[in-house]
Formats: structure tokens, C-alpha cells, sequence
């Protein structure tokens, strides 16, 4: 038996543990969202339209790509990945070029995809060969790639009325076009972290890099991998943000990552590595982004939204710091 | 043979220092313009307000230097500080961010440098900006006439999207396109107008309009206001993606998104204050005399301004004869000194 093959068929430490905590955190998350729906319904019975829901799963669709990339850089040990913005923006300017240049929306999302790996590759480099800090490096390349970005272009749109404005402003089933890429990725990704034998191995490098090691894992070349993936991921993300932004500058991807760092948490997937499901991914992504549409109903400003999110990524993190002292996944 | 060679290198010596000399003294009558721009990455225009007053300078023969205030206060202050070390005779600034004005004049006064301010007034500071209250009167009464004609100022709602984060210059430009739509439809009802923030930013917008256009699902006719065009557009972008479009008509400031083949159809007009231009105005009026040794009064208030850009409502329709920013700034560096882009470019004079 080889030891990739020992590593596949290992069980997990606490299989019953890790299911029940879970679905604990599956049950909490659809609790609270259920209360905070149900909260607004009996307070604006027009909660509950079709309108509601578009703007909600809108507001998931960037959000939850982003977060996914994220949870990938989390679960592998990497902490966070702060370049996220600068990446989001320079792939969205591919995106934009490549469709002002008349390109078929499949080779766009090649392109955008292709240079958040570009990015990954990057960071990787750095972080892997360096041995430096991924939030440090990730800070600094976030930095540097808005500078020059900042050099490069002042504003961006895709042409009115091309393929990738339409996919932007289009529904499917009653949902936005570009929430389905959103929840399909989520299940893949969830189903291949869980059940492949690279997922298990990016789990286990973030779980113990040193047991991973010492069972003939690369911590350099899974890192490298994982950081190449986040950064596609948030190319992804890109093209589903350029199509739906309009006209958008290099830091208006700022105020969103925040959102995706307290999604990553709240879906129990910790920041320290090593354990948490992407599918909750969908309950965390869907309840933040309920969150500020309830505050307009509730005839509260938008602004007030950020007050809550700060306060639920306080409690967020707090929760992942107790999970992670109790050793519970 | 000695002597000759001493007088030959005394001379050969001689030219290089007189040269430098020379040079040093030119240099220290040469008039020296310091221009602090916004740097802003929301706006081409605070790049092209430093291209144009640069052009301008080199045109006047003048020394150049400009810094970037990077829309942060704290370097604005610096800037000044810089522009003191450097020893311009003159600087003109556009601060966004105005909350270090008051330290920014000291400074300049202390170094008896007279300073203008693009927009954003300061008792210390030479006023060049537009008139954003009587900007945003315009274009709402633009606005206005279009629900007039169309709803018979009837609308479900009146939308503003606003920029909290630009303090006074929101309130007169959005709060000034609402009294423009009252101006043309009084007995709209106060509960009609609604407000949410936008900063200014389309895609920071968009989720906050989507919400906002969630809550208030039976409105149908929807007129929008906002502190420029992006914010607008955050709101019309909105209403496409929840398949309500047809029923929103915008009126934006600042002419950003009005020009060009990119334009939303849903976005009726904007007020163009041709933004990149405005060191015309600053030097024909400010600069250009100070250069000359004559004696300028400090007009510091916008109501009563140093000199004052006139804004320019259009329509979508007539915005399509109106070049693009960079055509626009290469035809007013062509024209003749003191010509404006309102005289070259605004079809509602």
C-alpha cells in the first residue's frame, strides 16, 4: 500500500465527532437564518416576494466563489488570503478586455481563471520558497497589486448589451444566472475536499504539516497548488462580479472581504487548518447576504449593516478560537 | 607657457560655473506652479485636472511639480509641506478629503504661498470650483421635466443615491437635484423620497440598491438622483438585475458615465463640469496675475468665488456630440489661452 494510498484510506481521528459537528453547525446556521427570515416576514410580510430572493442571491453569487477560494487557503493552513481584492480586480480588468476584444464568454472565464492562478502562483512563490507569512505576504501583495492597478486603469465596464452584461443581469429557474456557477462549485468543491484523496491531503497539511510530512506529503507543492486554486477561484469570481458590477475601479472590491472571511468562519471551516465543510459555505454565504437586505426592510440604513457584520465576525471568530482551544473540529 | 596654461584652465573653469550660475538664476526667476491632485482612483478626471495644469504651465513657461494627495488628508497635509520645501510661488489643490484644510492654509500662509481650492472652500484658500448646490439644482430640474412629461410628476419614488463620505458637497449636489425635481414637481409627497448610500461607487452601490429596490417591490415609476453618475448607475444596474429597468429613469452629476458608446440607456442625463479643465479657470483668473506681480484679493467662499465653472446640464442625447475626456482636453490645450470647456463644449449655455 502506498502512503497517498494509507492517507485515502485512513479514517478521520473522530469521524462521529466530525459529522455531528457538522451538522451542529449546519442546524445553528439554519436556525438563525430561519429566525432572522421569519423576524423580517412578521415585520414586512413582502419579505417573502420573488424580489427578495433575487437580491439575496445576487448578493451570495460573488461572495460565495470568493469564500471558496478562501476556505481553501483556510482549511490548507494558509490563514487568509488578503490579496483577494487586488486579485478580483486585476482578473475582472482581464475579463473586461477580453470581452471588449470580442471573445466568447467560456474562453473570458478561461482567461480571468487562468490569471488568478497567475496570481496564486504568485503568492505561492513567496510564501512556499520565502517561508513567509501568508497574511503578511498576502497584505503586502494585495498592496502592491492595487498600486498598480491603480497606474493602470481608473474605471472598467463590459460593453452594454454583450454576452457577459446579459449573464450579469439574466435569471434561470427564478434565481440569477450567475448564482447557479456559485452552487455548483460549492457542491464540487465540498464533494472533492471531502471524498479525493488531494482534498485529504490539503486538509491534512492544514490539520498537522508535520504528520502530513512525515506520511510522504508535499507541504511545498500542495501550498503551491492550494494558492494557484484559491487564486482561479477568485478569477472565477471575477467574471461573475464584472458581469454584475457595471462600471467598477480598483478598490471597489474592498468592502467585499470582510463578508467572505466571516462566511469562511461562520461555515466552521477553520482559519488555523484542517477541518470544515464547504457545503456549509452555502448557509453562511446565504445568511450574511440576508443580513443587510433584512436591515432595509426593517427600515434600517445600509451603513448598519457593517455594524452587524463587525459584530458577527467578532462572535465568529471567537467561536473558531473556542472550537480550536476544546480541539473540536 | 605656465602662466598661459593657468589662464586657459581659469577659463576652461570659468564656463561650467557661469553656466550653473546662470542656470540657478533663471531657475530661481522662473515662476513655480505646485499642483496637489486629488488622487482619487474613482475618477480619471483628478489624473487629467493634473495633465491639463501641467500643459498650462509649461505653455506659461513656468516651473511644474505635483503630488498626489491619494484622497487621504493626512498626505494632503504633508503635500503642503512638501510643496513649502520645494518653493513654489503658487500651489492649487483638489482635497476630497477637506478635514486638514485649516492646517494645510496655515501652512501655505505661513510660507506666504497663495493656494487654490478646486470645489471644496476654506477662508484660507483662493475659491476655483463649480457651483455644486446650483449643479445640482440643475440637473434635478432636468430631471424633473422628464417625470412631468412622462408621469405627470407622479412618480412611486424618488431615489437618491448618495456619497455621505463627500460631507457638504453631497448634501448640495444631491440634495440640490432634489430640489431641482421640486422645483419642476412641488406636490411630490415627502414620503417619496427615499435615500440610500451609494459612495459615489456603481458596484460599491449595487448591493444597497438592490435591497433598497427589494423593500419597496410595488414602486413602478422610480426617478433617480445621486452625487454623480456611478452612484446613478449603482441604482440602474440594480433595477436591471431584478428585471425592473423600464421603470427607472436617472439623472446623474459629474458627466462621467454620460458620454462615450458605453452608455446606459436607462441613465437620462448628467451635469458636465468638465472637472479636467478646471486649471483654466485657476490661472486666467488667480495664477496667471499673481505671476505677474499684480496683487489678487482672497475670494475663499463659493458663493462668491475666485472664479466660477459653470455647470452644464445635458441630455444622453445631446451628450453623444460632446468628445471624450481626452479629446476634450486636447482640444481646450489647442484653443486659445483663457478659453473654457463650457465655452468649447456645453450645448445649454
Amino acid at each position: 500500500m502506498s502512503t497517498d494510498q494509507a492517507i485515502d484510506a485512513t479514517p478521520t481521528a473522530t469521524p462521529l465527532a466530525v459529522r455531528f459537528q457538522g451538522w451542529g453547525t449546519a442546524i445553528t446556521l439554519v436556525a438563525v437564518w430561519a429566525l432572522l427570515i421569519a423576524a423580517t416576514g412578521l415585520y414586512r410580510p413582502d419579505f417573502f416576494a420573488h424580489q427578495t430572493v433575487l437580491a439575496i442571491a445576487f448578493t451570495m453569487s460573488i461572495v460565495g466563489v470568493l469564500a471558496i477560494g478562501q476556505g481553501i487557503i483556510g482549511i490548507s493552513g494558509g490563514f487568509i488570503d488578503l490579496s483577494q481584492p487586488a486579485c478580483l480586480i486585476l482578473t475582472s480588468l482581464i475579463a473586461v478586455r477580453l470581452s471588449e476584444a470580442g471573445l466568447p464568454l467560456p474562453l473570458v472565464f478561461v482567461g480571468a481563471v487562468l490569471v488568478g492562478m497567475v496570481w496564486g502562483a504568485f503568492n505561492a512563490t513567496i510564501v512556499v520558497l520565502a517561508k513567509l507569512n501568508p497574511v503578511i505576504v498576502t497584505l503586502a501583495t494585495n498592496f502592491i497589486g492595487l498600486a498598480a492597478l491603480y497606474l493602470v486603469f481608473q474605471l472598467a465596464q463590459v460593453p452594454n448589451g454583450s454576452e457577459i452584461y446579459h449573464m450579469g443581469r439574466a435569471s434561470f429557474l427564478g434565481l440569477p444566472v450567475i448564482w447557479w456557477p456559485m452552487l455548483v462549485l460549492i457542491i464540487i468543491v465540498g464533494f472533492l475536499m471531502r471524498y479525493t484523496r488531494y482534498g485529504r491531503r490539503i486538509t491534512a497539511v492544514g490539520g498537522n504539516r508535520f504528520a502530513a510530512q512525515a506520511r510522504g506529503i508535499s507541504l511545498k507543492k500542495t501550498r503551491f497548488a492550494t494558492f494557484m486554486a484559491a487564486g482561479g477561484f477568485v478569477g472565477f469570481a471575477a467574471v461573475l462580479f464584472a458581469s454584475a458590477a457595471g462600471p467598477f475601479n480598483p478598490s471597489s472590491a474592498s468592502t467585499m472581504q470582510l463578508n467572505v472571511i466571516a462566511a469562511v468562519i461562520l461555515a466552521g471551516i477553520s482559519l488555523a487548518g484542517g477541518r470544515g465543510s464547504f457545503w456549509m459555505l452555502l448557509l453562511s454565504v446565504g445568511f450574511l447576504s440576508t443580513i443587510p437586505t433584512s436591515l432595509v426592510f426593517f427600515g434600517l440604513s445600509s451603513d448598519t449593516q457593517s455594524i452587524f457584520q463587525g459584530i458577527l465576525l467578532m462572535i465568529a471568530v471567537a467561536i473558531d478560537g473556542y472550537r480550536a482551544r476544546r480541539g473540536t473540529p | 607657457m605656465r602662466n598661459s596654461v593657468r589662464a586657459f584652465a581659469l577659463m576652461a573653469l570659468s564656463v561650467p560655473v557661469l553656466i550653473g550660475l546662470a542656470g540657478v538664476a533663471e531657475a530661481q526667476d522662473k515662476f513655480k506652479l505646485g499642483m496637489m491632485v486629488g488622487g482619487n482612483t474613482c475618477c480619471e478626471w483628478m489624473k487629467a485636472q493634473g495633465d491639463v495644469a501641467r500643459a498650462l504651465a509649461e505653455k506659461m513657461g513656468w516651473d511644474y511639480v505635483e503630488l498626489s494627495n491619494n484622497n487621504d488628508p493626512a498626505t494632503a497635509l504633508k503635500n503642503a509641506q512638501i510643496m513649502v520645501q520645494e518653493g513654489v510661488d503658487a500651489a492649487i489643490q483638489f482635497n476630497g478629503q477637506p478635514s486638514t484644510n485649516p492646517a494645510i492654509s496655515a501652512v501655505m500662509k505661513a510660507a506666504n504661498i497663495p493656494i487654490v481650492t478646486y470645489d471644496i472652500a476654506d477662508p484660507g484658500m483662493y475659491f476655483v470650483g463649480i457651483d455644486n448646490l446650483a449643479a445640482g439644482i440643475a440637473g434635478g430640474e432636468q430631471l424633473g421635466k422628464i417625470m412631468k412629461e412622462k408621469w405627470n410628476c407622479e412618480p412611486d419614488l424618488v431615489i437618491s443615491s448618495e456619497g455621505a463620505g463627500a460631507g457638504i458637497v453631497n448634501e448640495w449636489r444631491t440634495g440640490g437635484m432634489r430640489t431641482g425635481v421640486k422645483n419642476i414637481c412641488p406636490d411630490i409627497p415627502a414620503e417619496k423620497y427615499i435615500s440610500f448610500e451609494g459612495s459615489g461607487d456603481a458596484a460599491v452601490a449595487l448591493p444597497a440598491a438592490r435591497d433598497l429596490l427589494a423593500a419597496n417591490p410595488n414602486a413602478v415609476k422610480m426617478a433617480v438622483v445621486g452625487i454623480n453618475d456611478g452612484g446613478v448607475l449603482g441604482l440602474i444596474n440594480a433595477a436591471e438585475q431584478l428585471g425592473r429597468a423600464d421603470e427607472v429613469i436617472g439623472w446623474g452629476q459629474d458627466g462621467a458615465f454620460i458620454t462615450g458608446d458605453n452608455v446606459n440607456p436607462h441613465l437620462a442625463g448628467s451635469v458636465f463640469y468638465f472637472l479636467e479643465g478646471y486649471a483654466v479657470y485657476a490661472i486666467k483668473d488667480v495664477i496667471g496675475p499673481i505671476a505677474e506681480g499684480k496683487e489678487v484679493a482672497l475670494k475663499a467662499d463659493a458663493g462668491d468665488p475666485a472664479s466660477k465653472v459653470q455647470p452644464c446640464p445635458v441630455s444622453a442625447e445631446q451628450a453623444k456630440a460632446v468628445p471624450d475626456m481626452p479629446e476634450r482636453v486636447a482640444q481646450l490645450l489647442a484653443a486659445p489661452a483663457g478659453t473654457t470647456e463650457y465655452d468649447l463644449f456645453c450645448l445649454n449655455k
